[in-house]
């Protein structure tokens, strides 16, 4: 190990530059507006919470968790998602004074990188969530809230894919003959490996209709157009009626196009028992968001009434949006000699007034004038713009 | 129609996922000089190559640089990136395994490892329940036990020559390698029309 530098930061912590701290504000500002609109109300909790509650309960793998330990030798965590601590917090108090409760976050979240050494430890995330409502104009609500906020921020091209665990778990459950071959397959869609599924389901040995079934299904199942597509896999059950409802309540909202239904979509936290999304935008290389119903974190934390909502990453929020719009800030700079300090003062506060940023820079203490007013779109010299005749 | 950027691993790979392409019925040119470029555009099929160290093709994939790519299973199961896995190809077959001098036994408390892979080395001793020490090497891996640096070497055997030549003989199987298309997650979806029509017709090429 080498020694660490004076100017070093933790593995995988940024500063947040100026100019990139007006992008996140911006975004903040427009998310806050829109989401508070829609009678969501936003919430912060601590940074740091106990490893046995949040930190258990939380989606995010052990391994990724930033751990510290207090005074008393308890083991605490980073927050590692805003969905958790909401959950605590929602349980224990919110919940008995309001049923449903519609909650709002902007806050950073901290996971441990391993892989690739600047990868962000540290990123924030907005989102809701939609506590103690457990019917299909909820899940409808949440994933509608997440496009129309896309289409705020200007957002066009993305999309958003749905699938439903009830669904998958069906599938899963009659096309094979075990609870551990379930399991392998699971894990497999989890990682995304399609090829190593269909080498699993040749090497179960399953009747022939089961395993044909199941290739046809997992070729099919990725990208759903039309939820009819799929009943033909699925015997009917409540978890296919949900889906067909949510297409078309989302249907009915004019969002339709924006929609394709993955079947397939599997996450490895048992929470998520309902229906589950993720959001994908054109500019950013990596998933925007994701959502789902997560009824199951809720009972960790003893409540039965279920849950739903979404979180977008900011960082990547801000990749995509990033060839959309890029104007350079109108700034100004007043300059001014020891003995105009009045005559300055007076200048800016006027400036100021017709709602302009004003920057008020003694002109003896500029090392290098030429690079400090490069950063500004105007520059006022007191003293020689009344020479001009202003 | 969109863009679409396929990341290529350069040398005989690239020949062979090439060639089912063009068997794919895509309108490429017949023979292509790849000696020295690093791009190839396709304007009449809105495609563009990329062409990259295969170790590198996960990474261009997962950053969605490309949306897709063909990148061995070794390759895969060593970095595991975030990417789809959408078909096995079939070619350049292969399999990981490990090997050593003939008639030896590993040393009893840290047996040493050499090997290119050592995430796959790791893993696989630690689900056999065996304690080892892991030697990451970059090429010429056949000369560690040779000159006592490993107790066994764990690498890609396809014939099994370059193994005889250096009096190395195979002791555990490990898993099967052969090259794999892998999508971006994002392109998977924005782009899904032309990957799932590239993937059908490339199905029916796998031989």
């Amino acid at each position: 190990m080498s020694s660490i530098k004076m100017f070093e930061k933790p593995l995988g912590m940024r500063d947040t530059f100026p100019q990139i701290f007006e992008k996140v504000e911006a975004v903040r500002n427009t998310g806050r507006d829109f989401l508070c609109r829609r009678g969501y109300e936003f919430i912060k909790t601590p940074a740091v919470e106990y490893f046995d509650t949040v930190g258990k309960a939380s989606a995010i793998a052990n391994a990724h968790l930033f751990k510290l330990v207090d005074g008393q030798g308890n083991t605490l965590v980073l927050r590692p998602d805003m969905t958790t601590p909401i959950a605590r917090v929602a349980t224990s108090k919110l919940l008995k004074e309001m049923i449903p409760i519609r909650l709002a976050y902007f806050a950073s979240v901290f996971r441990a990188q391993e892989a690739e050494g600047g990868r962000p430890a540290e990123f924030d995330q907005m989102g809701i969530e939609l506590i103690g409502d457990n019917s299909v104009f909820a899940d409808a609500e949440v994933i509608v809230t997440a496009m129309e906020l896309l289409k705020q921020f200007g957002v066009e091209q993305f999309k958003v894919t749905i699938g439903h665990a009830g669904i998958l778990h069906c599938i899963l459950q009659d096309y094979t003959e075990s609870v551990e071959q379930q399991n392998i397959l699971r894990a497999l869609l989890v990682q995304r490996n399609y090829v190593g599924f269909e080498e699993a389901v040749a090497s179960f040995d399953l009747p022939k209709t089961k395993s044909d079934a199941l290739l046809q299904f997992i070729e099919e199942a990725m990208n759903v157009k039309e939820i009819q597509d799929i009943e033909k896999y699925v015997r009917k059950n409540d978890a296919l009626e949900y889906m067909q409802q949510l297409a078309k309540l989302l249907e009915t909202a004019n969002l339709a196009d924006y929609v394709a239904f993955d079947f397939t979509l599997s996450s490895h936290m048992s929470y998520y028992t309902g229906m589950l999304f993720e959001v994908f935008a054109t500019g950013s290389g990596f998933p925007l968001g994701n959502g789902g119903r997560y009824d199951g974190l809720l009972e960790v934390f003893g409540s039965e009434v279920g849950a739903t909502g979404f979180s977008i990453r900011v960082d990547r929020l801000l990749e995509t949006l990033d060839g959309l719009s890029d104007e350079r800030q109108e700034a100004t700079v007043v300059l001014f000699e020891e003995e105009q300090f009045e005559a300055a003062l007076a200048k800016v506060q006027k400036l100021r007034a017709t709602g302009k940023q004003v920057t008020l820079q003694l002109k003896s203490s500029l090392v290098d004038e030429a690079t400090f007013l490069a950063h500004f779109t105007e520059v006022v010299v007191v003293g020689q713009e009344d020479v001009d005749g202003e | 129609m969109n863009e679409l950027t396929i990341a290529m691993p350069k040398g005989r790979i690239f020949d062979e996922a090439y060639q089912m392409l063009l068997e794919a019925g895509f309108n490429l040119p017949e023979e292509v000089e790849m000696s020295r470029k690093l791009m190839l555009e396709i304007p009449e099929e809105k495609i563009r190559f990329i062409l990259a160290k295969p170790m590198d093709v996960p990474v261009y994939v997962e950053h969605g640089v490309a949306d897709i790519g063909i990148a061995g299973k070794d390759v895969l199961l060593e970095q595991q990136r975030e990417v789809h896995e959408l078909l096995d190809l079939k070619i350049s077959t292969c399999y990981i395994a490990s090997a050593g001098l003939p008639n030896t036994t590993m040393n009893e408390i840290a047996p040493r490892i050499a090997t290119k892979y050592p995430n796959i080395a790791m893993k696989y001793y630690k689900g056999i329940g065996e304690q080892v020490e892991i030697i990451e090497l970059n090429g010429s891996i056949e000369l560690a036990p040779m000159i006592d640096l490993a107790d066994r070497i764990v690498d890609i055997v396809s014939t099994g020559r370059t193994l005889k030549e250096n009096g190395l003989v195979e002791y555990e199987f490990i898993t099967d390698v052969s090259s794999r298309l892998i999508a971006n997650p994002v392109s998977y979806r924005m782009k899904s029309d032309r990957i799932i029509d590239l993937v059908k017709r490339l199905k029916r090429c796998v031989k």
